[in-house]
């Protein structure tokens, strides 16, 4: 059954389309995978249809009734229900008490929770989610809480759901028993958009790839008849650069990390050692939030230690701060641009001299030359490929792989001995990631260390000659990045060895 | 970007425009004809050298509060206590001027020292305290001024007390800045706290201390990252910015006034926050709006005079600048509109 028609759905802001002449249509019970790039206009296009914004132009039609929703409230009363990348539960409420949350039920004010909790249960158990209903939503793992969040709009009868990148938070395992929810739901007539980058979970999971490029539909076919070439293709208008051949390290210990410990607010990391040789990238894997943060800011020197200490070129830096550590040519590209980088009120130029102590080559006598700074600022914007107006143009106005590649351009263009890239291509696109990849692979051939932080297994996979896997703010273990790589047992790691498995 | 500085200025006519409208009702109201009180507030400020100096001498410590008041709030140390601090520049000034017997450029130039220099210690104060133990410096900044304003009240009642006469307050000081234009009350201070602007402006914009203080106030965090010591830095911008706020309390009491007593600041440490929220913390825009504001006050007595105007209207119509200046992209969207 036809449940969503979207006909020629047009949208634009500022005069420039986000989504042009757009043709969807979803049928109950498919898989439907909505790939494209950042910038690529699906999420535009999934918030119309949840109510988000208003379509410009086009048709939008749900099981035959014309419709133009100002809000997702509207959505709703459709059965359209949306889940966001970052969740929207309330840590210290039950799972019953977040999915009922604001709902207008029978026998109020009285609660009945004994009631709705055996509802809940009932559903939970249709979908094999083996859920709680009682239980608080800060003790369920990320991947639990997922499901609570679908069970939420199952609870309010959805039938088209919209999942707006979700595997970004999950371990490989995680992955697989949320695949297995989503054939589940298909199977009960659900409809499933899947927004997503990642082409290799598309090919597993989907039934039907539509392809967004530029706000326009590129390809829509069933799966079985693509591969990851024509997807790739289809996506950012080109094939993916083949894998390099892993360089291989020098002998010499760059960065090495003995027993450190830090502290601080949030996870931190205790008793770390390791060693990353020069010319070396040490991938390091975990769920978002187990201790990664602190092991950049330890590195870094932001974060305070409890014991241990850390040496580059084997030289003691533990006491030293970070701008002290800076010139000594660590580079720190954070996970968190906007708060950690980049000041965004200011000039491409400016961001520039936000570098400590190491910002000396902008300045004579003390006072800053506007002539070196906007040189180099034109010579780095050619050389990093930096799509901008101008060298004075604010940097908020640039876009977010922009802004990346001003920060690596800032961080490593000198000499570096050390660089710590946290996330360093979230929420790039395929093209701008593959840029930030090649300016860290020319950075190991210069004989950088490089410790890599991800979450994105595929990344790890391709950049490190080494894993690392972090779970609650240990090291599970370290592997080797080849052939033999097992990579369930990376995701058994990332999980505690099992312990966890969500 | 272009059409953002575009939008800005064309702002700026409007604001004037619905400034002037809310003045007019207001003065119909009181039941003026407009022309009368708008000639009023034109002889106050611009009818002969004697008025145009009086605007110019409430102008410099409005200036040099509000260069400290921009250099504070660029870190966001949000500082409340310039008026406070311009007290302890009057009492280091007085303490100079009567227990130091110097030739009066001496004197001058001592009292100008140690008046930045104490300032900016009582500045640091809620410094310390802020970033030390988290305090909130508005609230202590503010509490700052009650103290200062009571030890001068002390000072003036015991060791700096005119003994000739019966009144808090000190004897005349003879000390006194050069008169720049004869007969009027014009002191070289007004040069000084221009020039004093250029040169912060000039520090926060080319060099690379001020690039930090800057940088602290658009993101900490990033600074943090970037290796700035963000607390040696927030210490920094509030001891400036107390020590200019002493500077406009020595200008006042060795150019103006000579005599200290409690009530020598008509509120400048208050009024200069206005002026430099105006100036959108940029010291050299602070020289051109606190040369407004001074106009507007000095105006606003005058029309008080001439027309029976109640001079408080300029307290209302710098409230209503402020109110339309802080909200003018929310006020006139239509301005900021980018045609990307």
């Amino acid at each position: 059954m036809n449940l969503v028609s979207m006909k020629g759905i047009s949208k634009s802001f500022f005069g420039v389309y986000a989504n042009k002449d757009v043709d969807l249509e979803i049928n109950s019970g498919e898989i439907v995978a909505l790939l494209g790039e950042n910038g690529a206009g699906k999420t535009t296009l999934m918030n119309i249809l949840y109510g988000i914004y208003q379509k410009d132009d086009g048709i939008l039609k749900i099981k035959d009734d014309d419709v133009c929703f100002k809000s997702p409230k509207d959505a709703l009363k459709y059965n359209i229900g949306m889940v966001h990348q970052h969740f929207t539960l309330v840590p210290s409420l039950t799972v019953e008490q977040n999915i009922t949350l604001g709902e207008n039920f029978k026998g109020y004010p009285f609660l009945k929770t004994k009631d709705r909790e055996a509802e809940i249960a009932k559903l939970s158990k249709e979908f094999n989610f083996a859920i709680n209903p009682s239980e608080l939503v800060k003790d369920l793992s990320i991947g639990q809480q997922q499901r609570v969040e679908i069970l939420k709009l199952l609870y309010r009868k959805a039938q088209i759901l919209i999942l707006d990148e979700p595997t970004a938070v999950l371990t490989p395992q995680e992955t697989e028993s949320f695949f297995e929810v989503l054939k589940k739901l298909a199977k009960q007539n659900c409809a499933i958009i899947l927004i997503t980058h990642r082409i290799s979970e598309v090919l597993k999971i989907a039934d039907r790839v539509v392809v967004l490029r530029d706000g326009v539909k590129e390809l829509d076919d069933k799966t079985k008849n693509l591969n990851k070439n024509t997807l790739s293709k289809a996506m950012i208008g080109r094939e993916l650069k083949k894998q390099q051949i892993k360089y291989v390290p020098r002998k010499e210990v760059g960065l090495s990390l003995k027993n450190l410990s830090s502290i601080g607010i949030g996870r931190n990391i205790s008793y770390f050692n390791f060693d990353v040789l020069k010319g070396e990238i040490l991938g390091v894997a975990g769920v978002d939030g187990n201790g990664q943060k602190a092991l950049a800011e330890s590195i870094v020197g932001i974060r305070k230690y409890s014991n241990g200490k850390i040496f580059i070129d084997g030289e003691d830096i533990t006491n030293l701060s970070t701008a002290k550590r800076k010139e000594s040519k660590i580079a720190y590209i954070s996970d968190d641009r906007h708060h950690d980088g980049l000041l965004l009120n200011y000039s491409v130029e400016e961001n520039l001299l936000l570098k400590g102590d190491a910002s000396k080559k902008y300045y004579k006598k003390g006072v800053l030359s506007k002539n070196i700074l906007s040189q180099d600022a034109t010579s780095k914007i050619d050389e990093y490929k930096i799509k901008t107006y101008s060298s004075k143009t604010p940097i908020r106005l640039l876009s977010g792989g922009n802004q990346q590649k001003l920060i690596l351009a800032r961080e490593i263009s000198e000499e570096t001995s050390v660089v710590v890239a946290f996330q360093p291509t979230r929420g790039l696109d395929v093209g701008a990631s593959e840029s930030v990849h090649d300016k860290l692979y020319q950075k190991q051939k210069e004989g950088a260390s490089i410790v890599l932080i991800s979450t994105d297994m595929d990344e790890l996979r391709k950049m490190s000659n080494r894993i690392l896997v972090i779970h609650d703010g240990m090291i599970m273990g370290i592997v080797d990045n080849d052939q033999n790589l097992d990579i369930t047992k990376v995701g058994l790691m990332m999980a505690g060895s099992g312990v966890k498995n969500g | 970007m272009d059409k953002k500085k575009k939008g800005k200025i064309i702002s700026i006519f409007l604001i004037a425009i619905i400034t002037l409208f809310i003045s007019w009702i207001l003065i119909l109201l009181v039941g003026t004809s407009f022309t009368k009180a708008c000639s009023g507030f034109y002889k106050g400020i611009l009818g002969s050298s004697y008025n145009i100096s009086e605007v110019l001498v409430k102008m410099s410590p409005l200036l040099l509060c509000s260069i400290g008041i921009s250099v504070a709030f660029q870190t966001n140390f949000i500082n409340i206590g310039a008026d406070g601090q311009l007290y302890i520049g009057a009492i280091i000034a007085t303490i100079v001027a009567m227990y130091f017997n110097l030739p009066t450029i001496l004197v001058l130039i001592i009292a100008l020292i140690l008046g930045f220099i104490f300032g900016g210690m009582y500045s640091l104060i809620p410094g310390i305290l802020k970033s030390k133990f988290g305090i909130s410096e508005v609230i202590n900044t503010i509490m700052l001024n009650y103290i200062a304003i009571g030890i001068t009240g002390i000072l003036v009642k015991t060791i700096l007390m005119d003994k000739s006469g019966y009144f808090p307050m000190s004897p005349e000081i003879e000390a006194s800045f050069p008169i720049i234009i004869g007969k009027t009350r014009l002191h070289l201070g007004i040069i000084i706290s221009i020039v004093l602007a250029l040169v912060v402006q000039f520090w926060l914009d080319r060099t690379k201390s001020g690039f930090y203080i800057r940088a602290i106030g658009q993101n900490v965090r990033a600074s943090r990252c970037a290796g700035i010591k963000i607390n040696k830095n927030i210490l920094i911008s509030a001891m400036l910015s107390g020590g200019f706020a002493a500077l406009a309390g020595v200008f006042e009491i060795l150019g103006v006034q000579h005599r200290l007593m409690v009530g020598i600041s008509s509120d400048f440490g208050y009024t200069a926050i206005i002026v430099a929220l105006l100036a959108n913390n940029k010291p050299k825009n602070c020289i051109l709006t606190s040369l407004g504001i001074a106009a507007l006050q000095v105006g606003s007595l005058s029309m008080q005079r001439y027309a029976g105007v109640p001079s408080s209207i300029a307290l209302l119509i710098m409230g209503v600048i402020v109110l339309l200046h802080l909200g003018n992209e929310a006020l006139f969207p239509f301005l900021y509109k980018e045609s990307k």
